[in-house]
């Protein structure tokens, strides 16, 4: 990939028009018309509000939309060309759209707007989802701490429902607290802020040309920030939709963050030393805290999946766990719902035991991570059950516990990866 | 006589106007103080730096309180300048050099030192008692803004001598004329006549749409004050064809538009929003602020005008501004709040540049080049500096500096004894600062400034065509095309302190070959292609369109 041009010449001229800039703001799209109009003019009204001295550019990197969705990022360009007067706004905005070659991709997409951001020198970036519930006052959360205090990577924290952003509670989190030490609480977000110090870094490494697919390189992001020194913290934004992150496919869910977490895990090993509790990250706007209205789960079907996972799924899960905790996994399919647990124990075991098989490739990366989803739904079963009660002090506590067995289980790790096990 | 009368009756089209105060100019006598005798002296220099109209400060009978705005006499001069005699003699050598002059007119008010004010104030039955506006309260018109808001806390002013309250929309000092009263109409007229007749070529007419005041309005720009200045219109047209009335009218250009009429009331009038816009343009290197004022400016008449400004004797005002854009100004032209008064700034265009001398050269060039009339403002054209601590507006009213001697060859007098004291700081101090100095170089400030002057004065283009804006993608480029009769002219501007790449959309003038109107060097033709252009910091182009 970095040894194409991504840039085309008419993206290259839109570039040159508008010159260097304070602030750079990326949205990735691939058909998102229904939703990336009300994403545009939100971030076009946070830079207004905000940062009206700035010079600011609002960069679509679009992935082969068929559905209007570049014209309507550009429609939010302010400009004297429009003829009309925008006396809220200072100075020029321009809102440009780029679509990349091949197949859609976060990957894709961020490479795009690093390449523009490259150029353009902004001092800070942010990457907004096209189908982000952002409001305006989102931009400053992400931006001001890199433009003003020189952060340089602020990742989102959201209210959120207990039984939301469950992947992100059960796995990408705890494994990165556990290996990196850091206490980042939405490694993968949707939103993100990061100072032009670090795009440029981050542009600079070889991940572009790797095997990396085409989601997920924002948690590359992340561990980058955390292991190579850069100053990172955690913003409050404010409630995240529900409909976004609860995707009718979870295979794909898990291909798009738990792969790159994989993938990070073996092209990023940790360099901070391990602390028990994962370093506290610097949190801006206060801890959220989850919401716990009721909420229907079918656990008996989270059951039932997980108990055919492990049936069908038997050849493969062999190569991939150990003997041992395939057992354990087989007998406690056996035991029927009202006995069901998925312990932290089992689960960690199962994770750490599916990252090695992920780095060895034992069979098919891809057939790793599917295999992966009937487990992830039995442990979410127990989750859910634990949980069924818990107000968000004791599912605080039940994350840590969690954790912290991640944490202990570190070493199993490092003998599973080094070949031992 | 006036020039005015003999010659093409639209001249203020095309002049380039020097604003002057005689006090700072040239002191002739050694008495400290700029006067007539000397502003006569150095109308060579003026018409060797290309300008062919004066505009000149109060210089009436006055308290001096407000700069000469608060005139004690309408028919003379004020003894420090000279006499009525001195005066006649500098109109008739600027005549004599084809330069025409423009005199203040203060309309609205006198100085309280008036006779009129003080026969008026002396009982409520003088017969004068009707030439001001009072009141047995404070609370009339009470929707008028107050404009001086540094110093004045209302628009009534007490009077312990008649107890009354008397108006005035400007200082205390300074009551306003009441023009309801018919007597003092023809009055003002009969003041005007007396300078036409002298043969003075126009009146800048100041503050305008203040003339009247009605319960229930902000006072401001009322119809009846239409009517008025129509009336003065018509006894100009008809008595001293070919003279000039310029509005002093600090309002956003939809409100000023009334005072073109059609074309029956001002001749020209100042854009006052475009200048703070031209300045904000350049620090936020972004046209923006430029294109969307002059998107918002009304046509005018064909026989009006738009006279244009970068710096004058006051401050850079910031009253036609949003609050947002006013904090900005501020903020990048005025951080040390002793630079700010009133709604504005009291600096002058080297100061407020940075003295760069490429911004420099980019704002006249947008002056010069943008649809009106230019005005410089005195000792812009070598690079002045300011001096906030004068108070006031007295810190861009410093005397010119001529050359690096005696009080900068202002005057012979003793310096202590000088109206104000000479910029003396080693960056625009007169050693650094002075016309000999730049005199004698070709690539001087001043020597630039000539030729600007005179490739404006070589075509009729800049003062009388239409204007469209091209609007590049590149929003740092101002571009537009002048056009006038068969003449075209396409003028490109970087507002930015980086080199710019743009793309011209020309393919209307398909064919034409560009011809650089400073070293008369050609350009590519223009084909159907965008037409490219590289351009350096602060960087402008003026190409001549032609088709051969």
């Amino acid at each position: 990939m970095a040894e194409e041009s991504i840039l085309t010449d008419d993206f290259l001229r839109e570039l040159m028009n508008v010159g260097e800039v304070d602030i750079l703001v990326g949205v990735p799209t691939y058909n998102s018309a229904a939703t990336v109009g009300q994403v545009v003019q939100a971030i076009r009204a946070g830079l207004l509000q905000y940062f009206p001295r700035q010079r600011a550019v609002i960069i679509n990197a679009d992935g082969g939309s068929r559905d209007g969705t570049q014209e309507l990022v550009r429609a939010a360009s302010i400009s004297d060309m429009q003829n009309a007067a925008h006396p809220r706004a200072l100075r020029t905005l321009h809102s440009i759209s780029a679509r990349y070659e091949g197949d859609p991709g976060s990957s894709k997409a961020l490479y795009t707007m690093l390449a523009a951001a490259d150029l353009l020198r902004p001092a800070a970036c942010a990457v907004i989802s096209a189908d982000s519930n952002i409001e305006p006052d989102w931009i400053p959360r992400l931006l001001q701490p890199v433009y003003h205090d020189n952060l340089d990577l602020i990742t989102p924290l959201y209210r959120r429902h207990k039984f939301d952003g469950l992947l992100v509670r059960n796995l990408i989190y705890p494994v990165i607290r556990a290996i990196y030490s850091k206490s980042v609480r939405e490694p993968y977000g949707s939103e993100v802020a990061f100072s032009g110090r670090l795009g440029s870094y981050l542009f600079g490494c070889d991940l572009w040309s790797e095997d990396l697919g085409f989601a997920g390189v924002e948690l590359f992001l992340t561990v980058a920030a955390i292991n190579d020194g850069f100053r990172l913290a955690q913003a409050f934004l404010g409630s995240k939709s529900t409909l976004e992150h609860a995707p009718a496919d979870l295979v794909r869910a898990m291909r798009d963050t738990v792969g790159p977490l994989f993938w990070t895990l073996e092209h990023k090993p940790a360099t901070q030393p391990t602390s028990s509790n994962g370093d506290s990250v610097l949190t801006l706007g206060g801890n959220p805290e989850v919401t716990l209205e009721p909420r229907r789960i079918n656990r008996k079907r989270l059951y039932q999946m997980f108990v055919d996972g492990v049936v069908e799924l038997e050849p493969i899960l062999k190569s991939i766990l150990s003997a041992g905790t395939l057992a354990e996994l087989q007998q406690r399919a056996a035991a029927g719902e009202n006995e069901f647990c998925y312990s932290d124990e089992l689960w960690v075991k199962t994770v750490y035991e599916f990252a090695a098989s992920y780095h060895k490739a034992v069979i098919s990366r891809d057939h790793i991570i599917q295999a992966l989803a009937p487990l992830y739904r039995g442990k979410i079963h127990t989750f859910v059950l634990e949980n069924r009660d818990s107000g968000g002090e004791e599912l605080e506590r039940h994350m840590d516990a969690l954790c912290l067995t991640f944490e202990r289980f570190k070493p199993y790790l490092g003998e599973l990866w080094n070949g031992r096990k | 006589m006036a020039l005015a009368a003999t010659q093409d009756p639209l001249w203020y089209k095309d002049a380039i106007i020097y604003q002057v105060h005689v006090r700072a100019f040239y002191d002739s006598n050694g008495d400290g103080i700029g006067d007539f005798g000397g502003l006569a002296q150095k109308l060579d220099y003026l018409k060797d730096l290309g300008i062919d109209t004066l505009w000149l400060m109060p210089f009436f009978p006055s308290p001096l309180r407000d700069d000469g705005y608060d005139i004690a006499d309408y028919r003379s001069v004020h003894p420090n300048y000279g006499t009525l005699d001195d005066f006649k003699s500098f109109l008739d050598a600027a005549h004599k050099r084809g330069i025409r002059v423009i005199i203040e007119m203060a309309l609205n008010h006198t100085s309280d030192q008036h006779p009129w004010f003080q026969e008026s104030r002396s009982s409520r039955d003088n017969p004068r008692r009707d030439w001001y506006v009072w009141s047995d309260t404070d609370t009339r018109y009470g929707g008028t803004r107050i404009i001086f808001l540094d110093t004045e806390l209302s628009n009534w002013a007490w009077d312990p001598v008649s107890k009354e309250y008397y108006w005035h929309r400007f200082f205390s000092h300074q009551p306003d004329l009441n023009y309801d009263n018919p007597a003092v109409r023809e009055e003002m007229w009969d003041v005007m006549r007396f300078w036409l007749a002298m043969g003075v070529d126009a009146f800048r007419l100041d503050a305008v749409p203040y003339l009247l005041e009605r319960e229930g309005t902000n006072c401001e720009n009322l119809p009846e004050t239409h009517q008025i200045i129509r009336d003065f219109r018509a006894r100009l047209d008809r008595e001293f064809p070919g003279r000039m009335f310029l509005a002093e009218a600090n309002q956003w250009p939809a409100d000023l538009r009334p005072y073109f009429g059609n074309g029956d009331e001002f001749h020209a009038a100042f854009h006052f929003p475009l200048m703070p816009r031209m300045f904000m343009g350049l620090k936020l290197e972004d046209r923006k602020p430029i294109t969307e004022i002059l998107q918002q400016t009304p046509e005018i008449p064909a026989v009006c005008q738009w006279f244009l400004f970068l710096r004058n004797h006051d401050e850079l005002t910031l009253e036609m501004v949003t609050d947002m854009e006013r904090d900005y100004m501020y903020d990048e032209y005025a951080r040390d709040r002793s630079m700010r008064i009133n709604l504005g700034i009291r600096r002058r265009l080297a100061p407020l540049l940075d003295n760069d001398r490429r911004r420099m050269e980019l704002m006249n060039g947008m002056l010069m080049s943008l649809p009106g009339t230019p005005i410089i403002y005195y000792g812009d054209e070598i690079g002045m500096g300011d001096n906030v601590n004068l108070g006031d507006r007295n810190g861009v009213r410093t005397p010119m500096q001529w050359n690096g001697g005696w009080n900068g060859g202002f005057s012979a007098a003793d310096p202590e004894r000088l109206y104000s004291p000479l910029m003396l700081n080693p960056v625009y101090g007169y050693p650094a600062v002075n016309v000999a100095s730049q005199q004698r170089f070709e690539h001087s400030l001043l020597s630039w400034m000539k030729r600007i002057i005179n490739v404006r004065r070589s075509t009729p283009v800049f003062g009388r065509g239409s204007i469209e804006f091209l609007y590049p993608a590149n929003h740092r480029v101002l571009a537009y095309v002048r056009q006038w009769q068969k003449e075209t002219i396409l003028v490109v501007n970087n507002v930015s302190s980086s080199a710019q790449a743009v793309e011209l959309d020309l393919r209307r003038y398909k064919g034409n070959i560009l011809v650089e109107m400073f070293g008369r060097n050609i350009f590519p033709r223009i084909g159907d292609l965008p037409y490219l252009l590289t351009m350096g910091p602060y960087q402008f182009y003026w190409f001549r369109l032609r088709k051969i």
